[in-house]
């Protein structure tokens, strides 16, 4: 089966029920700093995440998602997970997704990064054999070397982007979704975070990366689409994109 | 989406939860067996809590009825182990898609599996305390064989819980209230409930607080095959028909509100 993404004319809102409760979580309140909001009526207040998003990428396509905090980055990537269902509008993915939007999801400070590396694969349907089969290179990849055996506490946040990245990246999966946070690990890393998604158009996969960094969606990607409050405001291929913005 | 199509949605929900079988019980065993490497005892401590209220309340309610002291002993502390998998689980059931946020927000998955992994931990649990309980009872020499009924019972509550857990769970997350009032709810149950105390004790006119609360009837065919008895067919049948009600509920939530909870959360 080949693997593809088609979104068609998609609008994500949030319903929020009552904006003073305490249940409202960060991803929301992060939406509403640059999202639309849009009062309705006494209790409900929606924010408008997206709106008539359309988007079509078919296998090799890595595309970059650039925007400031709150232009709907992650709200998309969300949609394209099947974590959100879309409020209007159509969204067909096919393929297996390996989604990583959270850094720290699922993690456990106190187990070792082995376990952790155990518990994430677990969670992406990895069986325990192919787990051990891939562990050498999981962690070969990660470049932590014997802090593998230490409890996550004693990591940085770029020793954690490295080992949830490794996972992601192992997985046997059609399409990749990631949030910005690979931006956490230190040159190196990002170098070889790079070079890695390259290597991925070769096993036909599609690759969604959200970030604001530039650089890195230059040298990655070869899809871009900009997003302002919700809202496309480009898209189209990597050259396209750099041309316009050095135009400007 | 037209009614239909949610309703068979809801459907294929719960059937995608089944297939995350192997899943959600890797998960709750490895949460069990993660809680046994940082402590000395392990899930033995949350046993043992439930087990200590037990005791407790069978030495001091098992004296003031009066009667067999033995057979009072094993009735009570059978009763507030059987408990431990019925009426209060509630608090903890309500809490379900709360304690899931984190991964809900993060990773596709049917609602179901997060219901279906808080049951599996709360199964892993009780059987703890089942062990637990043997282990004081042999002691007192007070053990017997469990009847073989317990095999169909025990399902059926863990079932129970399961379809509860979900418009509960979905509630809970939409009106942040529900979980205090879960709380007391459960509270006044353990003593509404003739967990440590017999139907026969109270007076006729005050019965119907027995046979109108599910719970007694749960309890009851958990309790019964624990104590080598199986349980009276009346108790069968409620319960089958607070499962058949709970799973109603279940279909019914997961048609309206499936997509929405993500955003409760």
């Amino acid at each position: 089966m080949t693997s593809s993404i088609e979104l068609t004319d998609v609008t994500l809102d949030y319903n929020l029920y009552s904006v003073r409760a305490q249940s409202l979580r960060n991803t929301v309140l992060n939406m509403a700093v640059g999202g639309r909001l849009i009062q309705a009526g006494k209790d409900v207040t929606y924010v408008r995440a997206l709106s008539n998003v359309s988007l079509k990428l078919n296998e090799g396509d890595r595309l970059a998602v650039i925007g400031h905090n709150g232009s709907g980055k992650t709200s998309l990537l969300k949609i394209l997970a099947g974590i959100y269902s879309p409020t209007l509008g159509k969204v067909d993915v096919r393929g297996r997704i390996s989604s990583m939007i959270s850094i720290s999801v699922g993690l456990d400070i106190e187990a070792s990064g082995l376990e952790n590396i155990r518990n994430l694969a677990m969670m992406q349907m990895m069986s325990d054999r192919e787990i051990k089969r891939r562990m050498p290179a999981i962690v070969e990849f990660s470049g932590l070397g014997a802090f593998v055996h230490m409890p996550l506490k004693t990591y940085s946040a770029g020793m954690v982007a490295r080992l949830t990245f490794s996972v992601a990246t192992q997985v046997d999966a059609d399409i990749l979704i990631m949030d910005e946070w690979i931006s956490a690990g230190d040159a190196d890393f990002q170098k070889r975070a790079a070079d890695r998604l390259n290597n991925m158009v070769d096993s036909a996969k599609i690759v969604v990366l959200a970030t604001h960094d530039y650089q890195l969606a230059a040298k990655v990607c070869n899809k871009v689409m900009t997003m302002e409050s919700g809202v496309p405001t480009f898209l189209g291929t990597t050259e396209e994109w750099l041309e316009r913005s050095s135009a400007a | 989406m037209s009614l239909v199509g949610s309703f068979k949605a809801a459907a294929l929900d719960l059937y995608r939860g089944v297939l995350l079988t192997p899943l959600w019980w890797r998960v709750s065993v490895e949460q069990t067996v993660t809680r046994y490497r940082r402590s000395l005892l392990g899930p033995v401590w949350m046993a043992s809590t439930t087990l200590a209220t037990a005791f407790s309340l069978a030495i001091v309610f098992g004296s003031i009825f009066g009667g067999d002291a033995k057979d009072n002993l094993s009735f009570i502390m059978i009763g507030v182990v059987g408990w431990s998998i019925t009426g209060g689980i509630l608090p903890e059931i309500a809490n379900t898609f709360v304690n899931a946020a984190g991964v809900m927000q993060v990773r596709s998955l049917p609602l179901s599996f997060h219901a279906f992994q808080q049951m599996s931990k709360i199964f892993i649990n009780f059987m703890h305390q089942v062990v637990g309980l043997w282990l004081v009872l042999m002691l007192m020499k007070l053990a017997v064989v469990p009847h073989w009924t317990l095999l169909v019972n025990l399902p059926i509550a863990l079932l129970t819980g399961l379809f509860v857990s979900i418009p509960l769970g979905m509630v809970s997350v939409r009106f942040r209230d529900i979980n205090y009032m879960v709380g007391f709810i459960a509270q006044s149950l353990f003593m509404l409930t003739p967990v440590f105390w017999r139907r026969s004790q109270v007076p006729e006119t005050m019965r119907w607080i027995v046979d109108l609360n599910p719970f007694s009837h749960l309890l009851e065919i958990v309790r019964q095959p624990l104590m080598g008895a199986a349980a009276p067919i009346h108790d069968v049948n409620a319960s089958l028909a607070f499962l058949g009600v709970a799973a109603l509920l279940t279909l019914i939530s997961l048609t309206l509100v499936r997509t929405r909870v993500v955003f409760w959360l």
